[in-house]
């Protein structure tokens, strides 16, 4: 696993695309959830009882950081089936969009465009955000074993 | 002649008595408010009474729903060191605008803190509805029968509190908060504003900590 894992990330470009992820991922779930602010000033903040909360979206932008440009080295490196980055964005996203409409202005913007069908849809993604997170985390974990198992297969193929 | 007379009396006092008795039975919504409180550019006479001195300098306008978390949060971690630190010192006050927009449980909420108000006891269940939520939205814990519950548990009449409730008294009212809001440019709950002596404006969106307030305060005391 760790060969595979120095093979891919050795690689500047998708180390690079690695951190732009982790990064990118964290802070926008970490700003929608509420646990950091940039107005009036930048502060974070993890209110007490949030502690899982906080811990799943470290861990969701871990496994995309990880997942995705490993599934972008087997496309571009080993002209291999797209398939397992749809698993690896459908994780992503499915993660992503959990808790991200609540009460905040994502959660307002749909519940004022969409009515009561909006209503709906913040409501079962606010409800149900901590197991999403955590199918999501399933997906993901997933696709990254299989991704791993594939990766050894192709490579000693084709090396 | 004289029986036209009568039957045309007949008729205009039963006129005159529909009248009273429909007037009398309607839903008129009446009640004793300050019309011109304002705080900044936001219109707070529809919104909860004043918490803490009317005349302190400073003035926290709160938008929020009972059913936001994030408002939840903000009542367990951030709003009781702001009651100790500037709201029981007289330094701050603090008014609660309903952004009622979350679910269908949202407004009835809203209404029934008002129900309370007419006992004078509005902020012993809005604090009760906060400290009672529940993670899930619409989940029945804000229906109508939990939260006269909630009135019950606080000792109110409760004739008059399920009359008030059930007859939609105050739907106008939490209507015009929530308006209010929208016109101000609130984009989710909670969100503050913070209103100083010389109608200095400050935004503050969503449950921030006490570290914030706390900066944005002192440089308006």
């Amino acid at each position: 696993m760790l060969k595979i894992l120095k093979l891919v990330f050795s690689n500047f470009i998708f180390l690079i695309l690695s951190l732009i992820i982790f990064s990118s991922m964290m802070t926008v779930l970490l700003f929608i959830s509420e646990f950091i602010f940039f107005e009036p000033f930048f502060v974070t903040h993890i209110p007490s009882g949030s502690e899982l909360g906080f811990s799943l979206i470290v861990i969701l932008s871990i496994l995309s950081a990880l997942v995705i440009p490993m599934n972008l080295f087997r496309i571009t490196h080993l002209k291999n089936s797209k398939q397992k980055i749809g698993g690896s964005i459908f994780g992503s996203i499915v993660g992503s969009v959990a808790g991200a409409c609540s009460c905040g202005p994502i959660g307002f913007a749909v519940i004022s465009t969409f009515g009561s069908i909006g209503a709906t849809a913040t409501a079962f993604l606010t409800n149900y955000e901590i197991p999403i997170r955590i199918l999501a985390i399933v997906i993901l974990v997933i696709t990254y074993f299989t991704t791993i198992k594939s990766l050894k297969t192709e490579c000693q193929v084709n090396f | 002649m004289k029986k036209k007379g009568l039957i045309l009396g007949i008729i205009i006092i039963s006129i005159i008595i529909g009248v009273a008795a429909s007037v009398s039975s309607s839903n008129v919504e009446s009640y004793d408010i300050d019309m011109t409180r304002t705080h900044g550019s936001i219109s707070t006479a529809m919104g909860s009474p004043i918490l803490g001195d009317p005349d302190a300098p400073v003035t926290i306008v709160e938008f929020g729903d009972y059913q936001c978390h994030q408002c939840h949060n903000w009542f367990l971690d951030t709003k009781p060191m702001i009651m100790r630190d500037y709201i029981e010192t007289g330094k701050v006050n603090l008014v609660f605008v309903d952004f009622a927009f979350l679910g269908r449980d949202s407004p009835k909420a809203a209404e029934a803190t008002y129900c309370a108000d007419d006992q004078n006891k509005y902020w012993e269940y809005h604090d009760s509805l906060y400290t009672a939520q529940e993670s899930k939205i619409d989940n029945g814990w804000a229906n109508s029968e939990r939260l006269k519950a909630f009135a019950f548990n606080l000792n109110l009449d409760m004739d008059s509190f399920n009359e008030c409730l059930d007859s939609g008294k105050y739907s106008k009212r939490v209507q015009y908060n929530s308006q209010e809001a929208r016109d101000n440019g609130v984009r989710g709950t909670p969100g503050f504003f913070i209103i100083g002596p010389d109608f200095e404006q400050h935004p503050i969106g969503g449950a921030q900590p006490f570290s914030v307030f706390q900066r944005v305060l002192d440089t308006m005391i």
